[in-house]
């Protein structure tokens, strides 16, 4: 069997981790000491991106004497595929760059460091960070393999002007009263929301916080909860403003979330839920630069004047990037040492300015929160939660994305059916259950 | 050999003359050196040696993968994931969308191939004979098929969204062209996506077996008087079944297997009316991380992918044999 598994890591390597393996090599060679790093390319700011990784080499030679080499990943598919061959293989970048999102399942995979208290003694201490950025490091506080690198929050933006015009004077707190303000809002070709129902990103994000903020994680001690209430009641809100409320375009069926935030942009649309900061790039270059802001999503469920009692005011997916370091890995001590750098209110301030993605360091996000531009984003991060941590969340994330693009074609057609919606979250139930019964 | 061989040999009954009582001559051994046995199988060590990495290896893979309980939990130790003999051939048999995909997937890739047939040997037979500008006609012809199959994926998802460029075009005339990335129009969107990005091939194999008809037959029909219909009917399309047939096979294979297409149109989860066996393979290995089950569904579809493949083998092989008789 050894031999057959060694064969087989060796095809694998050969075949679709060339790079990987001529980089991994590298750090046991002799003379100055290279740790690898593998990050997503970043495709906005891609020179910018050149520029950070030889002033992060540079920075880190001085400090600790070694290079560092950092290589891309262009995908997510790009991303699993270089795990993989690592694991098999057992030699690859010594950090990972990984979204929250795809944590626990890297943590399910038992190849990645679990952080004892030392570990993050030598990276500073856990309180370095953003409290809430911890959320989907590891299932609890001792079991932790993610360290929380770059923030990603949810928010809504909304056109200042438009709702000045209808004496809206500040973006309601609850979906409801986010409902109204966009009924009011709709009118003279204009529409309350834009929204991207064609999305395969977004859907289950609103669906998880509507159903969070009524009391219901979707999944607890190992059950799924897809057909309780309150996921019934998000599923139809999120459907019903293009159907019932028609505070949507109706060709919003189709929209990517480009296509939303083209609509926004372009002043069709009052208010655009569920966007990050990545947005201002467009935006700034769109119709309504100067005339937008940005506020919190509503953290009221549909149907409810107030937060129910036990229920989590949560204001967006716990979203951004975790750093994990590679159990394989010969250089765990440097690993850590650059892992401290990295999140260093001086090293976070440096990625800030040069990505524009915010912090998780406390100390610089704390500082950046008076920063009026800004605020909304650090506050969101402070009050995001993360999605559940199981090894099966992936197949429920899909399974409730699937709701959604199987009702497009109901949607287009202006009514969704409540037994189909049922028989639909049916089969996610059933799906998200068999994928949370083989979680380890 | 000429086309000619080929196209008689094709036809049923006619490909094995050879009775049981009249073997071949029994094999003479001829007097040669061993070395000289020896350093022929060593010429031939390249090609097995290549068979056995480019096929063994990654097929024994995919077998083993099948017949284990593989995911992210137990990719690390892969060979030692739990044994569970067919029990993801059984999920994926039972539990899993694979027949409705292997439906979806073998019926439109059948619709499309006989609607990409007519198209195919049309444009072949409107090149087949020289006039001013075939040259570039013929490179036109061949731009779906040399654009790259996510391109297509692309253009054609730019083109059939709500408010696209086809929709427009159906308002000019008064029809609601409504939703094709989704819903029931989806599969028809699929066919005919594939129609489009797939007749070249048809139209090229057409082509080359026009172009291999020997002149005199034409010559031969044109003295007993026959029209170029009757020409076309009765010498043209008989003489192109061999390559039409082999066109046929191998757009029917690259349909049935074709990812990038579908993965681009319509992303993942797929709509239900166009969830293709590849898309679902992909899905359950790189979104679910359920290696063992996306292997069981790979070799599924190898299977079924072999019985019109060895169809097509057994084809060829009857055309040699009877070629070295």
């Amino acid at each position: 069997m050894r031999v057959l598994r060694t064969i087989v890591a060796a095809t694998l390597v050969a075949t679709v981790g060339v790079p990987l393996s001529a980089c991994g090599s590298d750090s046991a060679a002799d003379g100055p000491k290279t740790i690898n790093m593998l990050v997503g390319a970043n495709a906005i700011y891609s020179t910018e991106q050149q520029k950070w990784f030889a002033d992060v080499s540079a920075k880190f030679e001085k400090l600790a004497g070694a290079k560092v080499n950092f290589e891309t990943f262009a995908s997510p598919t790009d991303e699993l595929t270089k795990i993989q061959t690592s694991m098999l293989s057992g030699q690859g970048p010594d950090i990972y760059s990984l979204g929250t999102t795809f944590t626990p399942t890297a943590y399910s995979t038992g190849a990645f460091v679990n952080l004892t208290a030392d570990d993050w003694n030598k990276i500073g201490g856990r309180d370095r960070f953003l409290p809430a950025t911890l959320g989907i490091s590891g299932p609890d506080a001792e079991h932790e393999v993610g360290i929380p690198f770059a923030s990603r929050p949810f928010v809504m933006a909304y056109n200042k002007e438009l709702l000045a015009a209808a004496g809206i004077d500040k973006p309601a707190d609850s979906w409801d009263g986010l409902l109204q303000q966009a009924k009011k809002l709709t009118k003279d070709g204009r529409y309350g929301m834009a929204v991207g129902y064609g999305d395969t990103f977004d859907p289950w994000k609103f669906v998880w916080a509507m159903s969070l903020q009524a009391g219901n994680p979707l999944v607890e001690d190992g059950k799924a909860r897809l057909t309780d209430p309150t996921t019934v009641k998000a599923y139809q809100t999120y459907l019903g403003w293009l159907t019932t409320d028609k505070v949507v375009d109706p060709a919003a069926t189709g929209w990517k979330n480009a296509q939303a935030l083209a609509a926004f942009g372009a002043g069709k649309a009052a208010f655009m839920p569920m966007v990050s900061a990545t947005s201002r790039v467009n935006l700034d270059k769109s119709a309504v630069a100067g005339k937008y802001g940005y506020a919190l999503m509503p953290t009221i469920p549909p149907g409810a004047t107030s937060l129910p009692a036990g229920a989590v005011g949560a204001t967006s997916i716990l979203s951004g990037d975790n750093l994990v370091i590679a159990k394989y890995s010969k250089n765990k001590d440097l690993a850590l040492r650059l892992v401290n750098m990295l999140t260093s209110a001086e090293s976070q301030e440096a990625y800030y300015k040069t990505f524009g993605e915010m912090p998780t360091n406390a100390e610089l996000a704390n500082k950046l929160a008076t920063d009026p531009a800004l605020s909304t984003f650090v506050e969101s991060s402070s009050k995001a939660h993360g999605t559940p941590f199981n090894g099966g969340w992936s197949k429920v994330q899909l399974a409730l994305v699937n709701v959604v693009v199987q009702l497009v074609p109901d949607l287009a057609a202006g009514k969704v059916d409540a037994k189909k919606l049922d028989a639909l979250l049916a089969k996610a139930q059933s799906d998200a259950q068999a994928a949370l019964d083989k979680a380890k | 050999m000429t086309v000619t061989d080929s196209v008689t040999t094709g036809a049923p009954g006619t490909g094995d003359l050879r009775r049981p009582g009249a073997a071949r001559p029994a094999p003479r051994r001829r007097p040669r050196s061993t070395a000289g046995t020896a350093a022929a199988l060593w010429l031939l060590a390249p090609g097995g040696l290549l068979t056995v990495a480019v096929i063994v290896v990654p097929f024994t893979v995919a077998i083993i993968m099948s017949l284990l309980d593989l995911d992210q939990y137990s990719f690390r130790q892969w060979l030692s994931a739990p044994f569970i003999g067919l029990g993801n051939y059984a999920e994926a048999l039972t539990r899993t969308g694979l027949l409705h995909a292997v439906w979806v997937s073998g019926s439109a890739a059948v619709i499309a191939t006989l609607l990409a047939l007519p198209v195919g040997v049309a444009a072949a037979l409107t090149t087949h004979l020289p006039f001013r500008g075939r040259a570039v006609v013929r490179s036109l012809y061949l731009i779906p098929y040399v654009l790259p199959a996510f391109v297509v994926g692309i253009i054609w998802r730019i083109i059939l969204q709500p408010d696209g460029v086809a929709n427009h075009g159906l308002a000019q005339l008064g029809v609601d062209g409504g939703l094709w990335l989704n819903g029931p129009k989806s599969y028809l969107a699929l066919i005919l996506v594939q129609v489009w990005s797939s007749w070249p091939l048809i139209y090229l194999l057409a082509l080359s077996g026009l172009q291999g008809i020997e002149g005199s037959l034409h010559e031969a029909a044109a003295l007993d008087g026959a029209e170029w219909a009757a020409k076309l009917r009765y010498v043209v399309l008989p003489l192109l079944r061999g390559p039409i047939s082999l066109a046929l096979i191998i757009s029917l294979l690259h349909m049935f297997n074709s990812f990038t297409l579908p993965f681009v149109m319509f992303g993942v989860p797929a709509p239900q009316d166009v969830e293709v066996l590849p898309v679902l393979t992909y899905v359950e290995s790189f979104q679910n991380l359920r290696f063992g089950l996306s292997a069981a569904m790979a070799v599924i579809s190898l299977v079924l992918i072999l019985v019109p493949l060895l169809v097509y083998l057994r084809t060829v092989k009857l055309d040699t044999e009877e070629a070295s008789a």
